[in-house]
């Protein structure tokens, strides 16, 4: 595996710390046994520092959703070990919500807005009577007071992607990991819940692991950058983002070093 | 005042010619009045069948009948069902069995059925069973098999238990496919209830035609076909309402 | 392979369980027959024909109703389908009689016609027709209209429409419909003779179980099982294979 030598930045909390997760040396293959084997993951291995936003890059079909629900402990890798705060991984937990890109299969249409929320509360065993105020406080964070009462399928796809969001910070989440959830919306969705997330995750000091084919995307959003390349899919590069918080979709986007950053992965994006 | 429907009227119209060329040819005796009383007579004798309450035992008899066979078949073809759709070694030991008696004709466990339970009434609702099951049983197993992959791992993720995961999830996601299943066993229920009734002489509407034919009082006959197709509109009617109310997240749109 | 395997679990334990208990004594219902007797008494109907004949009648009927209600409901269902007015002036009065099961009609049928196969292709012939029907008439309303529009502007007369146009852009939906229709053929002719007419598969078997010949009438509903899931396969396939020689004989 190549991880190319960091540019040290100093100040950045929980360097020498336990990292929230790593992974070292993880492979997949399919059909392991069988003739047919393909190896979608070599040797990955990668450390998410407690309380970063990592972005991971990669071209469609890289593997990168594989790792994701490696991370998420969903998916067992055929070779090398995963570790949430220093404990092996060996299946899912409500400590690592993973938020899904088809927001319209993960949400329950049957159920309200408040409904759903109320899905985390009732797998930790919250009280009904405990659970109102919990999902008011998640309702006017995420902007969702007025659609409280509807149906997924009467809201935008922005909307759904907000109740999705909603409904995994009630989970009381130590790390998120996202799944291109903004993908499937539109550009001014797109950037208003880019920001969103990045206030979300500063204001409550989360670790933030957010898969993306948008390279711009993820400079923007990113504390460091992974480019996941390459078939079987590795880690190419991994940079620093080293750029000031907090981020403007003008003025960030237009920054020397954000084009700078640009440049350079966009050539690895392309080769790989 | 809202302004009346014309189709409506027509629609009105057309089923009033049909049943006025009916009442033309009987009174033309084209047909023999034996088989072919005029809808005077018929509705005649209804309504006095309605009025003097004759008709309403056999109606509440083969209404029962339908609706408790119906009833069994659905818990037990849910909760089969919900067993074989989760689980796929379930499916694989059980439906290639299923799919070799599936297409054995209800009423040919009659037979069977007599054998062991006599002309009774249990006999009726054994083979209501044995027929309503199917479309309720077959249904449940698509629904709970075609629950999304990605509110699976929502559920492992968030940590429900297997049963947690089966009423909160897979259960909620089935009901559509499932309420399809139940509205076919009724017409199913209703068919057979009129079969084993007609079979085992047991009371009902069931009997009531096929006793009325014996004796050759076509206007009876037609009677209990009139009030036969009333209950097996309602009934479907009921379930319907009852479908829309508990799928109104269907209906509502962006 | 692995579903052969471990479907034939289940059906191969019951019958080696029923054969085992009914051969040491431990199951002595007479109701209740055992395996090895009924496949020698299901040979004996296949090598004397009684099956098969039995077989061939109930088909017969069924057949002959299936082609009416299917011919009744495609041309009925593609008029109404064409013209949403007359369908919804008509529709009230489908919507009545639909619900009446067509078995409640074998009294009336027996009056007008008769024990035999007029009375049972009847019953059989009014109950297929209402699913095909009404699959039609979706069906047909479906089609794009500018098909529709090129019918006009060529000045086809409804049967041409019919022949050219219509059949073949519904044809997908008509043919599931009318598989549908196949298998409540069968089931419906079968009933009419277990309920009163003397003749076909559902005739000898309460013939059989009249007469006390218990293992005869398990190896008919043996053989019922097999035919209906035969004609299920045999439906299943139908559908693609014509598709595929329409398209060869272009």
């Amino acid at each position: 595996m190549q991880l190319r030598a960091e540019r040290t930045v100093p100040g950045v909390a929980g360097r020498t710390a336990v990292p929230a997760v790593s992974m070292h040396k993880v492979s997949l293959a399919y059909g392991a046994s069988s003739p047919t084997r393909r190896l979608i993951l070599e040797k990955i291995t990668l450390d998410v520092r407690e309380g970063e936003f990592l972005c991971i890059v990669g071209p469609s079909g890289s593997g990168k959703t594989t790792l994701l629900r490696i991370f998420a402990g969903l998916v067992q890798p055929t070779a090398g070990e995963v570790r949430y705060r220093g404990q092996l991984v060996s299946g899912p937990s409500r400590e690592r919500a993973i938020i899904f890109q088809d927001y319209s299969k993960a949400l329950l249409p049957w159920r309200s807005v408040i409904g759903n929320i109320a899905l985390s509360l009732e797998a930790e065993g919250v009280r009904p009577a405990e659970q109102q105020p919990i999902i008011a406080a998640l309702l006017a964070k995420m902007g969702l007071e007025r659609a409280a009462n509807q149906y997924p399928g009467q809201l935008s796809g922005g909307m759904q992607q907000r109740v999705q969001i909603a409904r995994c910070l009630a989970q009381h989440p130590k790390i998120l990991l996202m799944d291109e959830p903004f993908g499937a919306l539109d550009a001014m969705t797109r950037q208003a819940l880019q920001d969103e997330i990045l206030a979300l995750s500063r204001e409550q000091h989360m670790t933030v692991v957010f898969i993306t084919h948008d390279l711009e995307e993820a400079i923007y959003l990113g504390d460091r950058v992974a480019v996941l390349g390459d078939t079987p899919a590795r880690i190419v590069e991994l940079i620093d983002v080293g750029l000031p918080h907090p981020r403007d979709q003008l003025t960030t986007r237009e920054d020397p070093r954000f084009l700078a950053h640009r440049h350079r992965l966009f050539g690895l994006l392309r080769r790989a | 005042m809202r302004s009346i429907d014309p189709i409506k009227i027509a629609a009105l119209g057309f089923a009033l010619a049909l049943i006025l060329t009916w009442q033309v040819l009987a009174e033309l005796r084209i047909i023999s009045p034996i088989f072919f009383p005029s809808p005077s007579r018929a509705l005649s004798v209804l309504v006095a069948r309605v009025l003097d309450g004759s008709i309403w035992t056999p109606l509440v008899a083969t209404g029962l009948r339908m609706l408790f066979g119906w009833a069994l078949a659905s818990l037990v073809g849910v909760a089969i069902g919900a067993a074989i759709g989760s689980s796929r070694l379930a499916r694989d030991l059980l439906e290639p069995t299923l799919d070799f008696i599936r297409p054995l004709p209800a009423s040919a466990m009659i037979p069977i059925a007599v054998l062991f339970l006599g002309l009774s009434n249990a006999m009726s609702l054994s083979v209501i069973a044995f027929g309503a099951i199917w479309p309720v049983l077959l249904a449940t197993v698509h629904g709970f098999s075609s629950v999304q992959p990605e509110l699976r791992q929502v559920s492992d993720v968030l940590g429900f238990n297997r049963l947690a995961f089966l009423k909160k999830i897979a259960l909620p996601s089935a009901f559509p496919d499932i309420i399809a299943g139940l509205r076919v066993s009724l017409a199913i229920a209703l068919i057979l209830a009129v079969v084993t009734e007609m079979q085992a002489s047991l009371p009902g509407l069931g009997w009531e035609i096929f006793y009325a034919q014996r004796v050759y009082r076509s206007a009876d006959l037609y009677a209990g076909l009139v009030m036969l197709g009333v209950m097996g509109f309602a009934a479907n009617h009921a379930l319907m309402l009852f479908e829309r109310r508990v799928l109104r997240w269907r209906n509502l749109h962006a | 392979m692995r579903r052969i395997v471990l479907g034939s679990i289940l059906p191969t334990l019951f019958i080696a369980i029923w054969e085992i208990s009914s051969r040491s004594g431990l199951l002595t219902l007479e109701s209740l027959s055992r395996p090895s007797d009924i496949v020698r008494a299901g040979i004996g109907g296949l090598t004397d024909g009684s099956i098969l004949v039995a077989t061939g009648q109930t088909f017969e009927t069924a057949l002959l109703g299936l082609t009416f209600a299917a011919v009744a409901g495609i041309i009925a269902g593609a008029v109404l389908g064409l013209s949403p007015v007359l369908e919804r002036v008509v529709n009230p009065t489908i919507e009545a009689l639909r619900p009446i099961p067509a078995v409640a009609f074998i009294p009336l049928a027996l009056m007008m016609f008769g024990f035999g196969v007029s009375m049972e292709a009847t019953i059989v012939a009014y109950a297929c027709l209402w699913p095909i029907l009404i699959v039609t008439i979706s069906a047909v309303r479906a089609i794009e209209p500018r098909l529709l529009e090129v019918a006009d502007i060529l000045e086809m007369t409804f049967a041409e429409r019919l022949r050219k146009i219509i059949l073949p852009a519904a044809f997908a939906r008509i043919n599931v419909s009318l598989r549908v229709a196949a298998g409540i053929a069968l089931v419906v002719a079968v009933t009419v003779e277990i309920v009163l007419n003397p003749r076909g598969l559902g005739y000898s078997l309460m013939l059989a179980q009249q007469s006390l010949r218990v293992d005869v009438m398990y190896a008919q509903l043996l053989w019922l099982c097999v035919i209906g899931y035969a004609l299920n396969a045999l439906l299943r396939n139908i559908g693609p294979a014509a598709i595929a020689l329409s398209r060869a004989s272009r």
